[in-house]
Parts: structure tokens; sequence; C-alpha cells
């Protein structure tokens, strides 16, 4: 435990000082948090406590199956990649059926607006939109994107194993999981 | 900061994002941004109405300086400094 910067252990990072102080604001307990270096480049260690001290959090529960709603759901992405937010989506039932090697780039079903389909999917290439799942792909690219695969919905479409999706899935997991992310997160939506 | 103003200004980088809809133009700006060193200025090109106020919003979350946009026939000219 260091009481300031100077007193800081070379293989340690001083992080920054917080005093707790007794009714008579006089200073009993300073607390000081740092951190050890890793591979002695302090650099990448300070910008990697700050970004994630700084990073808020989207938690998407992925229900939907049609292209409309997954574009959407990419446009969404897209945002949050431009504030660097850090990004779990769990996709659930229809959403796995979209997300399974065989259907992703064929499917393309949507969910409203259904008698204008033609008009819609032709408009998405006039304006140059990619698809959705390179629209997640470059998401994930620039920030960090977790996609976790409901089990249950995977085995409703067949789906035992990740391999089964398409590779944007990192891993197949419960609705635990979900819930404990979506607890602190700073958007949560269900699309 | 003026029009003309913003005119006489040579960016130090030109991203072309007129080929996009949103959030593409955004996008681009972001993986520019790290193309540029602080105090250097990025002009961004978008045919995009929404890119115009978001790209404004970003610079102010992202600690960037908005410097302003230049209406051209078709798009935007977007100029801000790292």
């Amino acid at each position: 435990m260091y009481k300031n910067e100077n007193e800081c252990n070379t293989n340690h990072i001083f992080i920054y000082q917080v005093s707790h102080q007794d009714n008579w604001n006089k200073v009993i307990t300073p607390i000081v948090l740092y951190c050890e270096l890793v591979n002695n480049n302090s650099e990448h260690l300070t910008m990697n406590l700050k970004n994630k001290k700084m990073a808020k959090k989207l938690t998407l529960a992925l229900f939907s199956g049609s292209v409309d709603k997954l574009t959407a759901a990419g446009v969404i992405l897209g945002g949050a990649a431009a504030e660097e937010m850090e990004v779990e989506i769990y996709v659930l039932l229809q959403a796995a059926f979209a997300f399974k090697k065989e259907n992703a780039m064929v499917n393309d079903r949507v969910s409203e607006i259904t008698d204008k389909k033609d008009d819609f999917l032709a408009s998405l290439k006039r304006l140059n939109a990619p698809h959705w799942t390179e629209a997640f792909r470059t998401a994930k690219e620039m920030t960090n994107v977790k996609i976790h695969i409901c089990g249950f919905a995977g085995k409703v479409w067949h789906g035992e194993k990740l391999d089964d999706f398409i590779d944007l899935a990192d891993d197949i997991c419960g609705i635990g999981e979900y819930m404990s992310s979506a607890e602190d997160a700073d958007i949560n939506l269900f699309i | 900061m003026s029009t003309e103003n913003l005119e006489n200004i040579t960016a130090d980088k030109v991203v072309d994002a007129r080929g996009t809809s949103c959030p593409g133009p955004l996008l681009a700006a972001k993986k520019a941004i790290g193309e540029i060193e602080k105090g250097q200025i990025m002009e961004v090109l978008s045919a995009d109405e929404g890119t115009r106020r978001d790209i404004p919003k970003w610079c102010t979350k992202k600690g960037f300086e908005y410097l302003g946009t230049i209406e051209e026939a078709g798009f935007f000219k977007i100029l801000l400094k790292k």
C-alpha cells in the first residue's frame, strides 16, 4: 500500500488516491489504488484502465430473426461502436435462426410492413447499407462486442454447437448471463 | 466559425463517406481519427443528414473540437480538430 505517487514501487502504477474523512473533515484513511505493470508497458496498461473505467455498456436481447430488425440492430451497434461502448448481445429464439450458418445470408424475411418487402430490400441496396452480418462484424472490429447464443434457442433451431452458427457468435450461454450482464448495463434493449 | 473561415481550412485528412448511409460516415470518422495526430484537422464528407448532427455530438463526447459544417450540393463537409 502506497500513500502517494512518490512511494509507488517501480513495478506498479499509481492510479489515484481517495481519502476517507471523518465527521471533522480530518483525513483518517488514505486509500490508494495501484496496479502491477504487465510486460513493463505502463502506457498500454493505463490506457486499458482508462477505457475500462469510461466505457459504457449496452446489452441487447436480440429476439428477432428478420432482416428489418436485424438491420436496425446493426445500425445501433454502429452507434455503440463509434462511442467505443462495451456491447453484450444475447441471441434469443428467432434470432438464433438468423444466426445459423445456412440461414444468415439467404434469410430475407421481414417482420413489419411485409407488403413492401421488395421496396424495403431494394432501398437497402440503393443506400449501400451493409448486410446486417457486416454491420455486426464492423462493430465487433471497432469495439468490444460479445455475441452469445442462447442454448435453448440454438436447440429450437437444431443448433447444438457453436460451429452451427456464423463466426460472429462467441459462445453458447444461458439466460443467467444475460440477467447479470443487463443488471449493470447503461443501455438495455430488446429487439 | 464562419463558413468563409471554414473554407480556408486545409484538412490534414479527408474522409469521403458519401457512398455510405448512417452510421457509415460516423464509423468512417471513428476509424480515421486514429490516423491523425492531436491538433490535426479532419474533414468528413457525408451525404447523410443524420451524420451532420452526430459528428458534433461525437466530438463533444470524445474530446475533439468540432469546427463547423459547410453545405455543398448534395453533401456536407464536416470539419473537426483532434
